[in-house]
């Protein structure tokens, strides 16, 4: 073994030595591309990279709809906090408030019986309305309708559009007829403006995008029946 | 070493050291010395004093203690469903027993999508063994409630709802970076109000 200077010494097992101190370098593997991309956690955790205060303005931004803010709010950051715990909150409502409702219908309050019903229904409808729904319609914007929206962004709206039925369903425990149409009826004009309105930039580009509108408006108002005659559903003591 | 000494382990560590006796003890001394280990966490986490660590203890996750509280609190309810409707009682257990592991899988997953490092299961241990109050209010409840007026049995059920909250809120938030922490601690909040809410109304 030659010596081709102190540059260039060799240690025991013959290998070049150089004069720079020994930096030990932590091999880390390079992570697999996955075969599924959407299937990992790390592609939905851009989707919750959000703060308290964007949730609370994002809220804020759903309730006063008829201002079309939401895309200044939310900008290239949509998220999917806000639609998961928003629908959430929304089913332990349904499940309570449903069922309180009834209870202080009832007369013989002893022997009121608890529908459990209502949790497999209000789970199955408000997932279907945040999530399920939300797809579908994104898909056919972006890919039909060529929109630059992308599907979660779609989500995340929808998911947003459904907090103000936090407030009415929590108002629709009373249990009187017309308050709780009154309540449902504002909770459906704001949920539906909300969606519209931000959608107004893209549905003004041509007549077809319009047609948009049609299912929008269509699943909104199924969604107030549902819990009108489903969950709040008044059943009046039969005078005999 | 000499085991003969060590059958009240103060730590878990200590008890790695006896695992070599498993084959050679009898099943009675393995079971009390797993209940003493569900104590001894159980402990842990609910009383915050405990918690001198910051929390290395729940390093050593296990389901076991979960699994109890969750049968426990699902039979418990399924017991003081009503009996009129056949389908009352099962449908109450199933709905406790998935909402308990569901709900603890889905706000673990919530604090990690958020950026928390913390072990899968970890999380759902500490959430699972923070449901023994919720338990507790429910034996109460069940037992006693019919005789009590709604007002008096709320009671128990706040107070066992906030010991319950405000002992995994404080581990989850500390998962999450300080700008997300509400993020991270108002599903916790909802998943035991949820809870709390079946022990009251069954």
């Amino acid at each position: 073994m030659q010596n081709f200077g102190s540059n260039n010494d060799l240690d025991e097992k013959g290998h070049v030595m150089t004069d720079q101190p020994k930096i030990k370098v932590k091999f880390e593997p390079k992570p697999k591309p996955s075969k599924c991309p959407i299937c990992t956690i790390e592609f939905y955790q851009q989707f919750f990279n959000i703060e308290q205060r964007d949730v609370y303005m994002r809220v804020r931004c759903s309730i006063l709809s008829w201002k079309p803010e939401f895309h200044e709010c939310v900008g290239k950051n949509s998220d999917l906090w806000g639609p998961l715990w928003i629908s959430t909150t929304i089913i332990f409502i349904l499940f309570a408030g449903g069922n309180l409702s009834r209870f202080l219908l009832e007369e013989d309050k002893r022997h009121f019986k608890y529908e459990y019903n209502y949790m497999y229904v209000a789970v199955f409808l408000v997932y279907a309305m945040a999530f399920i729904i939300p797809i579908i319609l994104g898909v056919i914007i972006k890919y039909i309708l060529k929109s630059e929206l992308g599907v979660f962004d779609i989500v995340c709206m929808y998911g947003y559009s459904l907090s103000v039925y936090i407030f009415v369903l929590i108002l629709c425990i009373i249990p009187y007829n017309e308050a709780q149409w009154f309540f449902l009826m504002c909770g459906l004009a704001n949920s539906t403006i909300f969606l519209l309105v931000n959608l107004r930039d893209f549905m003004k580009k041509n007549k077809q995008t319009l047609l948009i509108a049609v299912p929008i408006i269509t699943f909104n108002v199924a969604l107030i029946l549902c819990f009108k005659f489903y969950f709040f559903r008044l059943i009046y003591a039969v005078d005999d | 070493m000499d085991y003969s000494n060590q059958k009240h382990p103060q730590n878990y560590s200590q008890m790695e050291d006896l695992k070599t006796l498993d084959l050679e003890e009898s099943v009675s001394e393995t079971i009390m010395r797993d209940l003493r280990m569900i104590a001894y966490k159980l402990k842990y986490v609910l009383i915050p004093k405990e918690q001198e660590d910051n929390g290395k203890e729940l390093r050593n996750w296990d389901l076991w203690g979960p699994l109890i509280f969750c049968l426990t609190l699902a039979m418990t309810l399924s017991f003081k469903a009503d009996s009129t409707t056949s389908s009352s009682k099962s449908d109450v257990f199933a709905i406790i027993f998935v909402l308990i592991w569901v709900g603890a899988f889905v706000v673990t997953l919530n604090a990690q999508l958020l950026g928390g490092k913390v072990s899968f299961f970890q999380s759902v241990c500490l959430l699972g063994y923070c449901v023994f109050p919720i338990n507790i209010e429910a034996i109460i409840i069940a037992f006693v409630g019919s005789y009590l007026p709604f007002v008096v049995k709320l009671i128990p059920v706040i107070i066992c709802f906030a010991w319950s909250a405000y002992s995994s809120v404080g581990f989850m938030a500390s998962l999450v970076p300080p700008h997300k922490k509400k993020l991270a601690v108002y599903p916790v909040f909802l998943f035991y109000l949820f809870l709390s809410w079946f022990s009251l109304i069954v």
